[in-house]
């Protein structure tokens, strides 16, 4: 299971570092090697590192630890082939990470970055739309079911693409530079990750690393059903490029907007899910 | 019982009534403890405001006496999150969920800055609001099934859960805090208190969380 989590975390990061990449490219940019999100990683690890006078000290160090354990808990479950409900949970509490982030530094850059966080609570609604679609077709939320019953109906994304859809705009919502990356927007300097500097800015990179592997991997498993590892690397690599494109081609929106169009579309997946549960 | 968080890992009785701990529960429950355990080892830290008008800055400080209603005010809340996530009883759940919304209310209710108060105040009568659709699910379910427990109402023998107690369910706990009632509880988090303040959103989504296993339990 450590390898697993080693090479999650790392691969994790190198696909940031493509999105990074994929973005520049589009945008006639160089942008940075692929691997930069690795170095950043490694170099915030050795930085040096203390806790801001104005922090809450405890909470500042300790919602660090807590952003590791959640997605580290949410791979295991993904490996395993627990309950898909586990997964959402995670993906709601990483907003309650955020938002500690940014409020146990005292900067009021990490606070607008928190309370933005807050305030974009629409954007798990697709999430919960896609888990009960699936359920509805599947019987059951546990991952091992999930992929079980696509090797014998074949893949749920033909089954329920607009399910896949509220699941991709999921993950596009967890991005950096995609359209809804309100929380870490430049006029907030980094948003809610602004104070968090040194190895408490490395844990974080962890935290993301593992949350892109997770992500990428739960849509996999649960759209296109069990791959050949090969594969399901490269369909990571497939997906991540996609959402490059959707990142790079699509300017970042204002908060309200950004509220309103998450709102708008939770609102017609959950008439999606309606219809699903009233038509036979 | 219907396995939707998990197989059941153990159960946990106080008489008739059973909390009972899944891989999803579990986690829920844990994440409540955690942020329990950071309110009570934390100080608050010392929001940063900028003055306006002029090149300057000033730090915001608690109260002892703030501070301690505050934090006892969070550590119930965190009580009550962890009640809520581990309760196999549909009436304890909706107990546990109403005791949050009044401690959510309380933890920002001591702050002395008017657009707070103002935010905590409007809250309050949502949250107020919302446990009538909340105690009347249970009613509705106690009255249509005999029975409360959600361990013999997932149970396929069980007589169905009408559809209108699910849906008063998830309407009560919207009330006590979630989209698209939050709108008043957004303004609370101008409070400072980081570890008090965080514990609001956090039983908000553990709520919102719980609620939804429930509803698909039933």
């Amino acid at each position: 299971m450590i390898g697993e989590l080693l090479f999650g975390t790392v691969f994790g990061l190198l696909l940031l570092g493509i999105h990074r990449k994929v973005i520049a490219r589009i945008q006639r940019r160089p942008g940075p090697p692929v691997w930069q999100e690795i170095l950043h990683m490694l170099k915030f690890s050795f930085k040096t590192t203390w806790v801001p006078a104005t922090a809450s000290a405890a909470l500042f160090v300790g919602v660090v630890l807590v952003a590791i354990g959640i997605w580290t808990a949410a791979l295991f479950v993904v490996l395993s082939g627990e309950s898909l409900l586990i997964i959402f949970a995670v993906y709601m509490l990483h907003k309650i990470v955020e938002h500690g982030f940014g409020l146990s530094s005292g900067s009021p850059y990490g606070k607008f970055g928190g309370v933005r966080s807050v305030i974009s609570a629409a954007s798990e609604i697709p999430l919960f739309v896609s888990v009960a679609a699936i359920g509805l077709f599947t019987r059951s939320l546990m991952i091992s079911d999930i992929v079980a019953y696509q090797e014998v109906h074949g893949p749920l994304l033909l089954t329920v693409p607009l399910a896949g859809l509220a699941m991709y705009l999921v993950v596009l919502s967890k991005m950096p530079f995609g359209p809804f990356s309100i929380v870490e927007s430049k006029e907030l300097v980094s948003g809610y990750k602004t104070e968090h500097f040194g190895v408490w800015r490395a844990g974080l990179e962890v935290c993301n690393g593992l949350k892109t592997y997770v992500l990428l991997t739960t849509f996999l498993l649960v759209f296109v059903g069990s791959l050949p590892f090969l594969l399901l690397l490269l369909g990571m690599v497939v997906l991540t490029v996609s959402l490059s494109f959707a990142c790079a081609l699509c300017p970042m929106l204002s908060p309200y907007d950004s509220v309103t169009v998450q709102t708008i579309i939770a609102g017609l997946m959950l008439a999606y899910v309606s219809i699903l549960v009233v038509m036979p | 019982m219907n396995e939707i968080g998990g197989v059941p890992l153990f159960f946990l009785e106080f008489g008739d009534i059973v909390a009972y701990f899944s891989p999803f529960t579990l986690t829920l429950f844990l994440l409540a403890l955690v942020f329990s355990v950071f309110v009570i080892v934390s100080r608050p830290e010392r929001q940063i405001d900028i003055a306006f008008g002029a090149d300057a800055f000033f730090a915001k400080e608690i109260s002892l006496p703030e501070l301690r209603f505050r934090r006892f005010m969070a550590i119930a809340c965190g009580l009550a999150c962890m009640g809520a996530m581990v309760t196999g009883d549909v009436f304890d759940f909706t107990l546990f969920v109403s005791l949050v919304g009044i401690c959510n209310v309380g933890i920002v209710a001591a702050v002395r800055t008017y657009h707070v108060q103002d935010a905590a105040y409007q809250y309050g009568l949502v949250a107020l609001a919302g446990t009538v659709p909340l105690f009347s699910a249970a009613a509705i379910v106690a009255a249509t099934t005999g029975t409360l427990s959600m361990l013999e109402l997932a149970s396929p023998a069980a007589p169905a859960v009408p559809l209108i107690a699910r849906a008063l369910l998830v309407l009560g706990v919207m009330g006590e805090g979630m989209a698209p009632f939050y709108a008043a509880k957004a303004e609370m988090f101008r409070a400072p208190g980081a570890p008090y303040v965080i514990m609001c959103s956090l039983s908000s989504l553990l709520i919102f969380l719980r609620v939804t296993e429930v509803v698909l339990l039933l």
